[in-house]
């Protein structure tokens, strides 16, 4: 309990932590802009063009930047002690070891939960809010339908702080962390699109873009993922996800010299 | 046991570091090699030795944040890493720059001592004893040397700990802060802590320690009380040299 004391006043005492935070949060403004702008598109249409105007789900092309945001975040709670020498500081005074990644781990994944939720649900409700009935099919569905997709888009955010802290832990620099987080986003999804089938649909059903519609057997076609695994399949990847690495980097902690 | 001199004998300071064949490999180097000594309470022992010496890996093995590859250190009598709060029971500066520099000094305290459930009034004390009362609020990136090793120090007597370790702590120092490290060193001495002290200002340490250790390639050289030393030497700067002339790694020829 005092570690996590200790932590959370770690994280609150940097500046860099509301940064990076108000950049996630900034996801619910490039959707409200991006629902803007498609509302105004379709609004000057023609009616044979509207009828075949799709617009994908904001929320979730959105969920990237607080994935990536929290991801950051998780590494730079762990990086930023190694490369000012504070861990040394740190693990002095908690000779365990493991309370203090523990700690980290638990506050930014909380912190995710919170960003993730508050992105994720109001890129939502403001995209309905403004898109209306426009678009056939996409925010005309009912909102209990999309509740189980919205949630678990949410609980991709804190899986990305809790890899970010595992990644930084086991690397000790922000820069090898960070650019392990955008690889998982961007680069090897891409990848893996080229890569010929059977293996491109399944490695991409193993990529956390592709588990929220996997756990909700909420599958389209149109997605860049795979979409083999089924529901309970999708959420055992997804604890894997972000358990398997903190637990390799708690190992890791406790038994390398500092 | 030592009773802390002034103020109620609310609790007893006693400390001992003990090293025993302590070791250790760094791949093909031996950093430390074979060490065994054993600092006491009540005086400063001053921990001397050529770049290299492995000074700072030895603290590092006694604070538990490298493991020994064989022997071991202890504190107390039981190794660091068995401590539940040890900032009650060892203190120690190891690295002055090793702190956030977008931190302010209170909350850099703060966030260390809250481990060991040590509260804002204390960080308080402590900054007022080191003299940084007056930049608390202020963040750390803009300190000088001297005063992050004021803040280092203040980290080390945070759990008001009976053993005190610390690395090189008058780098970076003006004259008034070097005394004032003195000073600092011999009173908590006095009170009986155990300081372990490690210095390459030799007349520094001629001033401020009792006994000094010289290691040289991770061995022990000398273990030995300044009046013996300046006895058989001019100085404890000449006795030093003499006794680390083999022991130079990084030297220029002399």
């Amino acid at each position: 309990m005092s570690v996590l004391t200790s932590e959370w006043l770690k994280v609150r005492s940097l500046r860099s932590t509301y940064l990076v935070l108000g950049l996630a949060l900034s996801a619910i403004l490039m959707g409200l802009a991006l629902a803007v702008m498609a509302a105004g598109m379709y609004d000057t249409a023609s009616l044979a063009q509207r009828s075949r105007a799709r617009i994908a789900d904001l929320e979730e092309v959105l969920v990237m930047v607080p994935q990536l945001c929290m991801g950051i975040l998780g590494a730079l709670t762990i990086t930023s002690e190694y490369t000012t020498g504070l861990i040394r500081t740190s693990l002095t005074l908690v000779p365990g070891r493991w309370p203090v990644l523990a700690a980290k781990s638990l506050i930014v994944g909380a912190l995710g939960l919170i960003v993730g939720a508050l992105t994720v649900f109001g890129t939502y409700f403001l995209s309905r809010e403004v898109l209306g009935d426009r678009f056939a099919g996409a925010y005309t569905t009912p909102f209990q339908d999309r509740l189980p997709l919205l949630l678990a888009l949410s609980l991709t955010v804190p899986v990305f702080a809790l890899l970010g802290t595992a990644f930084g832990a086991l690397i000790r620099s922000a820069a090898g962390a960070i650019a392990v987080i955008v690889g998982l986003v961007y680069v090897i999804p891409m990848i893996i699109g080229k890569i010929p089938e059977p293996w491109s649909e399944r490695l991409g059903s193993l990529m956390i873009g592709a588990l929220p519609r996997e756990i909700t057997g909420d599958t389209i076609t149109t997605s860049v993922y795979g979409s083999l695994l089924s529901p309970a399949a999708a959420a055992m990847v997804m604890v894997a996800y972000a358990t398997l690495p903190l637990i390799a980097a708690t190992w890791l902690v406790r038994r390398r010299d500092a | 046991m030592v009773r802390r001199a002034g103020g109620p004998p609310s609790r007893i300071l006693y400390g001992v570091i003990e090293l025993q064949h302590l070791t250790k490999r760094y791949g093909g180097t031996l950093a430390v090699d074979d060490l065994s000594f054993t600092v006491e309470p009540g005086h400063v022992t001053g921990f001397l030795g050529p770049n290299g010496a492995g000074k700072s890996t030895t603290m590092r093995l006694i604070l538990g944040l490298d493991a020994p590859t064989s022997g071991q250190a202890l504190v107390n009598g039981r190794g660091y890493t068995s401590l539940r709060k040890p900032m009650r029971e060892v203190g120690a500066l190891l690295d002055a720059g090793a702190v956030h520099g977008g931190r302010s000094a209170y909350n850099h305290l703060l966030c260390l001592a809250r481990t060991n459930d040590i509260g804002p009034k204390r960080v308080v004390e402590v900054l007022e004893q080191v003299g940084l009362a007056g930049v608390a609020r202020k963040r750390v990136g803009g300190f000088s040397l001297g005063m992050k090793q004021r803040l280092g120090i203040a980290v080390a007597l945070l759990g008001d700990p009976g053993i005190l370790m610390f690395d090189e702590p008058v780098n970076g120092l003006d004259p008034d802060g070097v005394r004032w490290i003195r000073d600092l060193m011999r009173s908590l001495a006095a009170e009986g802590r155990t300081i372990l002290l490690s210095s390459h200002l030799m007349s520094e340490m001629a001033l401020t320690a009792e006994r000094i250790v010289i290691v040289g390639r991770g061995k022990l050289i000398i273990e030995a009380t300044v009046a013996e030393l300046t006895a058989r030497y001019p100085s404890l700067e000449d006795a030093y040299m003499a006794l680390t002339s083999d022991s130079v790694q990084f030297g220029a020829a002399r």
